[in-house]
């Protein structure tokens, strides 16, 4: 990941949502963007140019842009037509962005068009965000990683966070996938946890 | 075999798929992917094809086919009838709320401009106050400064306002028809925009719709000891505010019955049906009335 003194940077066209530029790189904000986030309180993940990812709950295309920069390719899922609106104008000046309208929840609306994946990313405010994250790992290669950004508030909000995130690493352990980090986002976002597993 | 957007794939094999981006991207809402034993596609496989000479040019293809298909989307989302109508419904309601904070704000100020000015026995609303202000200024041809401006674009915002609860009920007449006939097209709307669309009104039971908007009711009720809230938005229709206190509740509770069908009529036919409208009519108008005569009829 490319840093110039400490602030996490990537490289690529400015201006996507009125980022600041600091020596011809775009910051990458870590209150904005739960994966700069990952990276300022954890290890996360290495981008590589030729990492194939597949972002699911891609949103208005900020986080997306940024990996966009490191990676050969971004298959961003959004389900919700105005955010779409976005994450098309984002798509339009990436030529590595490929934005798909669909429910993550439902793969076999985009099965036609993704491929094998390095990186399965996930963004999604639901509460089935473990079983989500499984029926999508189909897409993912052998030995292939998982960051599962997990919004413990959209999983149940009467439980205690601690324990959606216990549960959440149970359901993903169980199903096989082995769990290399897991840390908490704060103090840049509430209640956010990371998890980065391998398949 | 397995489909994909570019073409069918039969072991090694490929039938490929040929038109425009718009085309692939049809195709791709066509094909219905199992997921059991699912594989993803296997991008060397376009170029087997023909589609395609390299990555860079499978990479190109491919994103035009996403966008197509997503703008496509996006486009028929929006067509739907309803989506229109719930902006401009929150926007009425918005409209309202400005309206009455400015209004009062500058009630206030005109006040403290004319000591010796008060409300009291003049039965002088916020609104007529603004009007008369904006109007008096206005034949001084001072422009009455600050005060006078702020009044005359508060009268042109209720103008405003006034143009659009037309056009609102206008369309609701027209997105939701049974619903309209029964509760009349601004209440109709108000109920769409709380509930987030058409086909969330027609999922909700009548139960829900009896109480919607009267949520902070709800709660204190499930939370606490209070009573259940009788009703919610439906209160604006006259049927239920002017029925005697006795029976409101009874009355909210026949409407949103009727309310819970009319919105699944509007939702699956999309046309009136008078047969139900008059049937419906009837038996709300009947719980309105004393229970005494009500079992007479029955």
């Amino acid at each position: 990941m490319i840093r110039v003194g400490d602030v996490l940077v990537s490289k690529g066209e400015g201006g996507v949502y009125g980022e600041r530029m600091l020596d011809g790189y775009r910051v990458w904000d870590p209150y904005r963007s739960k994966l700069a986030a990952l990276y300022l309180v954890g290890t996360g993940i290495e981008l590589l140019p030729e990492t194939k990812v597949l972002y699911l709950g891609a949103a208005n295309g900020t986080t997306v842009s940024h990996v966009a920069d490191y990676v050969e390719v971004v298959y961003a899922v959004e389900f919700a037509p105005r955010p779409m609106q976005d994450l098309l104008e984002v798509a339009r000046r990436r030529k590595n962005v490929m934005p798909i309208l669909a429910d993550a929840s439902c793969p076999e609306q985009y099965a036609p068009l993704v491929e094998k994946v390095d990186l399965l990313y996930q963004d999604v405010a639901q509460p089935d965000q473990a079983a989500i994250a499984l029926k999508n790992c189909v897409f993912l290669k052998e030995g292939g990683s998982l960051v599962l950004m997990l919004k413990t508030r959209s999983v149940d909000i009467r439980k205690d966070p601690d324990e959606v995130f216990r549960d959440t690493l149970d359901i993903l352990m169980s199903a096989g996938l082995t769990v290399n980090e897991s840390t908490w986002l704060a103090p840049y976002h509430q209640d956010h946890a990371a998890i980065i597993c391998t398949k | 075999m397995q489909s994909c957007w570019f073409g069918d794939i039969d072991g090694s094999r490929c039938m490929p798929f040929t038109g425009d981006a718009a085309a692939y991207a049809a195709r791709v809402r066509e094909i219905r992917t199992s997921m059991d034993n699912f594989v993803p596609l296997d991008w060397h496989m376009a170029v087997t094809c023909g589609i395609c000479r390299d990555r860079a040019e499978y990479l190109s293809l491919l994103q035009k086919v996403c966008i197509a298909g997503s703008e496509q989307a996006v486009r028929e989302q929006y067509a739907a009838k309803d989506v229109e109508l719930l902006q401009m419904t929150r926007t009425l309601d918005e409209m309202d709320t400005v309206i009455n904070l400015l209004s009062e704000r500058v009630a206030d100020w005109y006040q403290i401009r004319h000591p010796s000015f008060s409300r009291k026995y003049r039965r002088t609303p916020a609104h007529v106050l603004v009007k008369s202000i904006s109007e008096r200024n206005r034949e001084r041809g001072s422009g009455g400064g600050a005060l006078g401006k702020v009044a005359r674009e508060i009268t042109s915002l209720s103008d405003a306002r006034t143009a659009l609860a037309k056009e609102v009920s206008a369309r609701a007449c027209e997105v939701m028809p049974n619903t309209s006939a029964l509760i009349g097209g601004l209440v109709a709307a108000r109920l769409l925009s709380l509930a987030g669309g058409l086909k969330e009104l027609s999922r909700l039971p009548a139960s829900g719709i009896q109480v919607l908007g009267a949520r902070t009711a709800l709660f204190a009720h499930l939370r606490t000891k209070a009573p259940a809230p009788k009703h919610g938005i439906i209160f604006q229709h006259r049927r239920v505010h002017n029925a005697p206190r006795e029976v409101r509740g009874k009355v909210a509770r026949v409407l949103a019955g009727k309310l819970a069908i009319a919105a699944r009529l509007d939702f699956y036919r999309g046309c009136a049906v008078p047969a139900f409208l008059d049937d419906a009519q009837e038996r709300i108008d009947r719980a309105g009335t004393y229970g005494k005569e009500e079992g007479k009829q029955q």
